[in-house]
């Protein structure tokens, strides 16, 4: 008993501990998905890359003599920009057509090829370190977990809870959650839904390019890093049902979870294939996901 | 929003006594084709077909492997093709069976038995099973869920083969030898002669377009465009949509897989990234640029493509790049491909001619 006492303490809780951190900056990414997808029926394939352009934008300005604090602001913002480029350039043309799922998904998978490429011109095919902010370890109860890895987990709870507030607290969030639901109503009341649109996509990829700076100086930054994050996120988006915000949430802790916990025990490659099987269990026997699509609520 | 209201639940529900078909009328409806708007694309299809036979004649060995290639990508955009053309599903994991395939011939090879024809078995067998298991989970999953699925399980499946040393990890399996293929007692098809392993290719490739026409053709081809067009009805007419959809994913991963079977007889090695979503993504810019639903129009694609990307590679490596410009290029302007560009401009010119 004492053996298994110490063995949960010792082995498993630093990596529930770390699971929940990686869980939380996961969450951050699928919730631009979601909403995305929620409101426009886009699947955004581009939003790995948007991440990573997140992690390499930091990497830049770090390198430019900005302060991590000016990147953490300035990052989402560039790549909130980007999204929103995207949308009005790429994705307004083609929501008219009756395929727009399929097209939308081409065309954001064009864009992500280009992103990554536009990237290793850029920046090179190297592995960048990013420079955390700071590098201090702390401890509770003998769990040891370095300082940064505390604050990206505040900071991505804290842009969680700020989500959940302007969706259902606000105003802007009213108006959101019922362009998900009928468009030409919302129209009809004198809101101009292109703008609606836009500022999903600069909200979202804003998230995807927070999340790229906060995991940075955990990963570091190289190109491909956006395209191993984006099947996790898919991953998520489907358990936690297309379209929900909260869906996006509980399902980035449990996966980050069911990954963290299972490489204790087996190859984490294997790890990542199991959390694809939990994927599929539940597309099985809940093909819309656990949760309810945004709006419907 | 856009989707269809579900049927509702006081509607009455197919006549059951109605006089069914018996199975013999329903093998006879199945196999007699239910169109013929095939006038047009014979003529392209012939001319591509001299083209590519007068081709190993014109150019040296590396172009004659380069369109062999293209060859075996033209499968894998043909079952795409297949299945986004017909269907309306789009996968992005067509790779999957492309790289199946590539790694159980070359490990056969490797291991096994040097017989051709045994390791085309196996492929086939291995793939049947896998499509079959895959496809009745993927396509419970409506829409765009089938083309996150299909993504992730070649996404997976090139991870395992990286990450797995008994075949090779990262680095793949290399030195696969170049088989004879006994086709009658006493005649071989020999692989190390370049143009000998063009025409067999050319070969097999032009008999699975003509099959996989003369099996689209049919009603079963007409009841998969029926479902593409309108999946909600299709019940309502006696049809369950599940087994035509089925059937049509297990065709399209057998045909991908020829390419991935002749593969490493190609190029003498497999890797990981024979999976990866670059032969996907690959596969899918090919039915775009030749036109979706045409079935000759990814077989052109997959020419244009890979020729013009040894092309590109020769000046830059930036490939991707340049397949993503042509992604959003043909999916902003022009939606429905060479051939659809071809039919409009034809179109066109019968108005304005006198």
């Amino acid at each position: 008993m004492e053996e298994l006492l110490g063995y949960l303490h010792v082995v498993v809780l630093p990596q529930v501990v770390d699971a929940l951190i990686i869980g939380v900056a996961l969450a951050l990414v699928a919730l631009g998905l979601t909403m995305i997808f929620g409101l426009l029926d886009v699947i955004n394939l581009a939003h790995g890359d948007l991440y990573m352009l997140g992690g390499y934008a930091a990497f830049t300005l770090l390198g430019w003599g900005a302060g991590y604090w000016s990147a953490l602001v300035l990052v989402p913002i560039l790549v909130g920009i980007v999204g929103w480029g995207l949308e009005e350039l790429g994705i307004r043309p083609l929501l008219p057509r009756a395929d727009r799922a399929i097209v939308t998904l081409l065309l954001t998978f064009g864009v992500s090829l280009i992103l990554r490429d536009v990237a290793q011109v850029v920046w090179g095919t190297e592995t960048y370190a990013v420079a955390a902010p700071f590098t201090g370890i702390a401890s509770f109860a003998d769990v040891f977990v370095p300082t940064y890895r505390i604050f990206v987990f505040g900071v991505g709870v804290a842009a969680i809870f700020a989500t959940w507030w302007l969706l259902y607290r606000t105003r802007i969030g009213a108006v959101l959650r019922a362009t998900a639901v009928d468009p030409p109503m919302v129209a009809s009341f004198g809101i101009p839904i292109r703008w609606v649109y836009g500022f999903t996509f600069l909200y979202g990829c804003g998230l995807a390019g927070l999340a790229g700076v906060l995991l940075g100086p955990i990963y570091a930054v190289f190109p491909t890093m956006g395209h191993d994050f984006l099947v996790m996120a898919f991953a998520v988006v489907i358990v936690g049902g297309m379209g929900s915000v909260i869906g996006a949430v509980v399902a980035a802790l449990l996966l980050a979870q069911v990954q963290g916990l299972a490489s204790l025990w087996i190859p984490p490659v294997w790890a990542e294939t199991l959390v694809y099987g939990v994927m599929l269990l539940v597309l099985v026997a809940r093909p819309a996901g656990l949760f309810n699509r945004l709006g419907e609520a | 929003m856009l989707q269809p209201s579900p049927p509702r639940a006081g509607q009455a529900p197919p006549p059951k006594d109605a006089a069914r078909p018996t199975v013999g009328e329903r093998l006879v409806r199945i196999l007699y084709p239910s169109h013929s708007s095939a006038t047009p694309l014979r003529w392209l299809a012939l001319a591509m077909l001299a083209l590519a036979v007068v081709f190993p004649l014109l150019g040296g060995p590396f172009y004659t492997r380069l369109a062999i290639e293209s060859f075996l990508l033209g499968a894998v955009a043909l079952s795409v093709d297949i299945l986004l053309g017909y269907a309306g599903l789009l996968s992005l994991g067509q790779a999957a069976y492309f790289g199946l395939a590539a790694y159980v011939s070359a490990l056969m090879y490797l291991h096994v038995t040097q017989s051709f024809w045994l390791v085309a078995l196996t492929a086939v067998a291995v793939v049947a099973v896998f499509s079959l298991v895959l496809g009745a989970v993927a396509i419970r999953a409506k829409g765009v869920y089938f083309a996150l699925i299909t993504f992730g399980a070649a996404e997976i499946l090139s991870k395992i083969a990286h990450n797995t040393r008994a075949i090779g990890g990262s680095d793949g399996l290399i030195g696969i030898p170049v088989p004879s293929i006994p086709l009658l007692p006493g005649v071989a098809i020999d692989l190390h002669n370049n143009v000998a392993f063009y025409y067999a290719v050319l070969c097999v490739l032009v008999l699975i377009y003509l099959g996989t026409r003369r099996i689209l053709d049919t009603g079963f081809g007409a009841v998969l465009r029926a479902i593409r067009d309108n999946s909600d009805r299709v019940p309502y007419l006696g049809y369950n949509a599940f087994w035509y959809k089925l059937f049509a994913y297990i065709m399209a991963a057998q045909v991908a897989a020829f390419g991935g079977l002749i593969y490493p007889l190609l190029r003498g090695f497999v890797a990981p990234h024979l999976f990866g979503f670059e032969v996907s993504t690959k596969a899918v810019v090919m039915s775009l640029v030749g036109g979706v639903g045409t079935l000759l129009g990814p077989l052109a694609g997959s020419v244009i493509v890979t020729f013009l990307e040894s092309l590109v590679g020769s000046y830059t490596e930036r490939h991707l790049l340049v397949l993503g410009v042509i992604f959003i290029v043909f999916v902003l302007f022009l939606p429905d491909g060479l051939i659809g560009l071809a039919r409009r401009l034809t179109a066109a010119r019968g108005k304005a001619g006198p």
